[in-house]
């Protein structure tokens, strides 16, 4: 467990230096993830501690946004003058990424099939 | 008053001084959010993420405790996003062997979905007179929330504001999902699963993770790529957005 943190942190680290020093518009996690990637592609497979400190990450990714998230009581004022646009751009928006991406696949994918 | 023990308040000023209150309160929020999610039969209405932030934002308000100060102490969880970012280099990895083959249509379905994100959104936003702050939120929103705040910053946007977008983006894709795709006739499950992790990252992809396993692998896939290219593209698309 501990091992596959040190893992991941040490690319996270790795991310934030490169970022700061030579990417600044990429976000240091982001090029902690390619370079986790890159590495992972040369070694040929996950080690296991890492595959288990991932693991329990993506289950429970959901509360990682919570902290960032709960600051929608600062914009709420904000957010409720414009509720309509909001909540049409959000709503409008999902559902069009969703089916555009959906529909491009169908229709340059050849094997569509279930 | 008995020396021995505290009055009520003074434990109060005491605990709500320490890190430890928004922790507790977060953490079993969460935990709350997950048990109403399994209790509901995982029904994508009952979104665990929604249900906490939903708590937290009514007791923080109830306690007249101020978003900054809650965050003190919650900031040891919002930390670990980086973290969990760079750990998402496992499922992608665990997704390349899914990629052979359909790296090309599915390339051109992520720049298709990416540009449709921003547009639609930034669009209908400016059309019903939103102010140029919520706008800005609007750019990075369909990528998953550690990234989309990294955007926000480097693009000058506030990041809570991107962040609400971004989780409320993925709460909504996880609930309209399945409608939205049958209304489409999309049948394959790669296809399905791709679609809801570009257009609702996370959220999105543990939603398509619960429903069958090859939509949750290419919604990861999906959610990694829209990730890695949005945060290299979408600031360099803010310059040529009017």
């Amino acid at each position: 467990m501990i091992a596959g943190l040190v893992q991941i942190l040490l690319f996270q680290g790795l991310g934030e230096i490169v970022a700061r020093f030579f990417l600044p518009l990429i976000p240091g996690p982001v090029i902690g993830l390619v370079l986790m990637l890159a590495w992972l592609r040369v070694r040929g497979s996950v080690p296991p501690a890492v595959d288990l400190v991932a693991t329990a990450f993506s289950q429970n990714l959901g509360l990682l946004f919570v902290p960032a998230a709960v600051g929608v009581v600062m914009f709420w004022p904000q957010i409720r003058s414009h509720a309509l646009a909001v909540v049409a751009a959000l709503v409008v928006s999902v559902v069009a990424t969703m089916a555009v991406t959906a529909l491009v696949l169908r229709a340059i994918a050849k094997d569509g099939e279930p | 008053m008995n020396p021995q023990l505290p009055a009520i308040h003074e434990i109060w000023v005491y605990l709500s001084g320490s890190p430890l209150l928004a922790l507790i309160l977060t953490l079993s929020a969460w935990q709350a959010g997950v048990m109403v999610y399994e209790r509901f039969d995982r029904n994508p209405l009952a979104n665990p993420v929604a249900i906490a932030i939903a708590i937290v934002a009514t007791v923080i308000t109830l306690i007249d405790m101020p978003y900054a100060k809650y965050f003190e102490g919650a900031q040891f969880v919002h930390f670990l996003l980086g973290t969990a970012t760079v750990a998402l280099a496992v499922p992608i990895y665990k997704g390349l062997e899914a990629l052979r083959g359909r790296i090309f249509p599915l390339l051109a379905a992520l720049l298709a979905g990416g540009a449709t994100s921003i547009v639609s959104a930034v669009g209908i936003a400016k059309l019903l007179g939103a102010d140029a702050a919520i706008i800005g939120g609007f750019y990075a929103k369909s990528v998953t929330a550690p990234i989309a705040m990294g955007v926000a910053e480097r693009i000058n946007v506030s990041p809570t504001l991107t962040a609400v977008f971004a989780v409320t983006t993925g709460i909504l894709g996880a609930i309209l999902v399945r409608f939205v795709l049958d209304a489409v006739g999309s049948k394959a499950w790669w296809q399905r699963g791709f679609a809801v992790g570009v257009a609702a990252h996370g959220i999105g992809t543990s939603r398509a993770f619960s429903v069958h396993p090859e939509a949750g692998t290419y919604a990861s896939l999906g959610m990694g790529l829209h990730g890695v290219l949005g945060a290299v593209l979408i600031p360099l698309a803010i310059r040529w957005i009017p």
